[in-house]
């Protein structure tokens, strides 16, 4: 766990409806919203379904494992607190779900990221309070 | 007009039948200029434009504004009108980011249209590069991306174009110098325009050898940062003559939105932002009635060098994959294909969303250009891009009036 009198990046500004998540991050698990009407997984987590369906959301265990569709090695932060460390890589992951999500690929040289990339959860306790899902080579 | 649903074909009679044109434009100087506010700029710009047209202050009685980075408001228009002493008969503020300045153009129009002013004062001026806090700063690079899911990770707003731009390349083949030769072509045509920040040559080797800011985009792949204003005014051919406006005028044939997403979260692939773009560019060119072949010039919105690539493929000016060679080989430069930014652009100019694109394509069809004027200037075409490529708006001017 990072210490929290350390940790000063930017944290999650939560949404009261986006609960779900970010309890199940606390506990290691990656739950994703789908529609409760047509089954489909959508992400960000939002009140009711973007879909045309604009359903209820269900919750789902996610199998934590996703593809690399993007990234972009960042060489400057958006905040000072970036200052002092290295290159870090932003990337978006397709989950086996379908969904895209934001993240860090960690655990591994950023130079080694690649579109396609095969990558699981990892879950980062950035302080006591808030744990964000990061992804990882799969298998590593 | 027939049938009670509005379609495009009404909206190309009613430019016909009213002729809306830009009568006026102002640009003040651009770079580092300390001292001044983003009301300062404002007013300054819409003094330009009012002495550029020949008509007095009394004469304007629309105002549409846009927001200011530094100084924020919620009324900024009204707040605006206040500050500069009008009394208009139709206000409104546009924030669509950097679709803004182009959306002004038709969301003056269509005022005009409706009957609601005869000659409206777009403006928009800020002291961004001055002004800003650091604080500031930070506050927009967030607005950028998902406060929840996507700005924890330190996302930057260089760096969602850089997730976009990646993607591009790899799905595409096409490589950093290609990206870097748009920026180049940028660049030499600042060296033509007087009211540049950036003239000094740039060569490929130097975007490629500038700092890696978020690959695959390089410092000089990203626009500039500077302070400023520009305006411009929207009125009818009819009011322009009755006003006694001199300078010629630039008519308005045809405009077009087309969103994509807003957080790149939600983004499915790279083809929902190529049609965000080609749907804002079908509006328009189907309302004016002509096709990319027909356009002598290209206002592209160039916050970073691969929103250039995408608009160029997406409005149908070249195929998917294909603006990387285009630029390359010279084709977007004043004198060849397709002049793209005769006045620098974002990249190289300066950076006050699409205002000065705007008013480049009016100084381009008056024939006022000078040393950078392209030959046969009949019709241009400004796109906006707000966002992360996100938000699009494309408008179609004209050096005679639409027939």
């Amino acid at each position: 766990m990072s210490d929290e009198n350390k940790y000063d990046k930017p944290l999650p500004e939560f949404r009261p409806e986006t609960k779900p998540y970010w309890d199940a991050c606390k506990k290691h698990e990656l739950l994703l919203p789908k529609s409760k009407e047509t089954n489909k997984f959508f992400f960000y987590p939002r009140a009711f379904s973007p879909g045309d369906d604009m359903s209820e959301v269900v919750w789902e265990k996610a199998s934590g494992k996703a593809k690399v569709w993007t990234f972009s090695i960042h060489h400057m932060g958006p905040t000072k607190a970036y200052k002092s460390d290295g290159a870090y890589v932003v990337a978006l992951v397709e989950t086996e779900e379908g969904v895209k999500m934001m993240t860090n690929i960690i655990n591994c040289d950023p130079k080694d990221v690649y579109i396609g990339m095969d990558v699981e959860v990892v879950f980062d306790d950035v302080t006591s309070e808030v744990t964000l899902p990061k992804f990882k080579p799969a298998g590593s | 007009m027939a049938g009670s649903i509005p379609s495009i074909k009404d909206t190309r009679e009613l430019l016909k039948k009213h002729k809306i044109v830009i009568a006026g434009i102002g640009e003040t100087e651009q770079g580092k200029i300390p001292n001044k506010s983003s009301f300062h700029f404002l007013s300054e710009a819409s003094k330009l434009a009012i002495d550029d047209a020949g008509i007095k202050k009394t004469d304007v009685d629309g105002l549409v504004t846009a927001f200011s980075l530094v100084e924020h408001t919620f009324m900024h228009c009204t707040t605006f009108a206040d500050y500069f002493g009008l009394n208009p008969k139709y206000f409104s503020s546009v924030a669509i980011g950097g679709a803004t300045a182009v959306w002004m153009v038709a969301e003056a129009a269509m005022a005009i249209a409706s009957g609601q002013a005869e000659t409206v004062l777009c403006v928009r001026g800020d002291n961004t590069l001055s002004g800003i806090s650091s604080s500031g700063m930070v506050a927009l690079i967030r607005e950028m991306c998902h406060a929840e899911f996507e700005y924890p990770y330190g996302l930057t707003t260089p760096g969602g174009y850089a997730l976009a731009a990646q993607r591009y390349l790899h799905e595409y083949g096409a490589t950093p110098e290609h990206l870097a030769a748009i920026a180049v072509t940028m660049r030499k045509h600042a060296a033509l325009k007087e009211n540049a920040c950036y003239k000094e040559p740039l060569s490929i080797e130097d975007v490629l050898n500038s700092r890696i800011i978020a690959e695959p985009l390089h410092k000089y792949d990203c626009s500039i940062i500077s302070d400023g204003g520009a305006a411009f005014i929207i009125t009818t051919e009819e009011k322009a003559k009755a006003l006694g406006i001199q300078k010629p005028l630039a008519y308005l044939w045809g405009m077009g939105q087309g969103y994509s997403h807003q957080y790149l979260t939600t983004l499915q692939d790279l083809n929902q932002i190529y049609n965000a773009i080609e749907r804002s560019g079908k509006k328009a060119f189907d309302t004016a009635g002509v096709r990319p072949k027909d356009i002598n010039l290209a206002y592209l919105y160039d916050c970073f060098t691969i929103t250039v690539a995408l608009e160029l493929e997406g409005l149908g000016f070249v195929g998917k994959g294909e603006a990387g060679p285009f630029a390359l080989e010279g084709r977007m430069e004043i004198g060849k294909d397709l002049p793209v930014n005769t006045n620098g652009g974002l990249l190289s100019q300066a950076h006050l969303g699409a205002m000065h694109h705007v008013v480049e394509a009016t100084i381009q069809l008056r024939g006022e250009a000078g040393s950078r004027q392209v030959d046969n200037s009949e019709v241009a075409l400004v796109h906006g891009n707000g966002g992360i490529v996100s938000a699009h708006s494309t408008v179609i001017l004209g050096k005679e009036p639409l027939s």
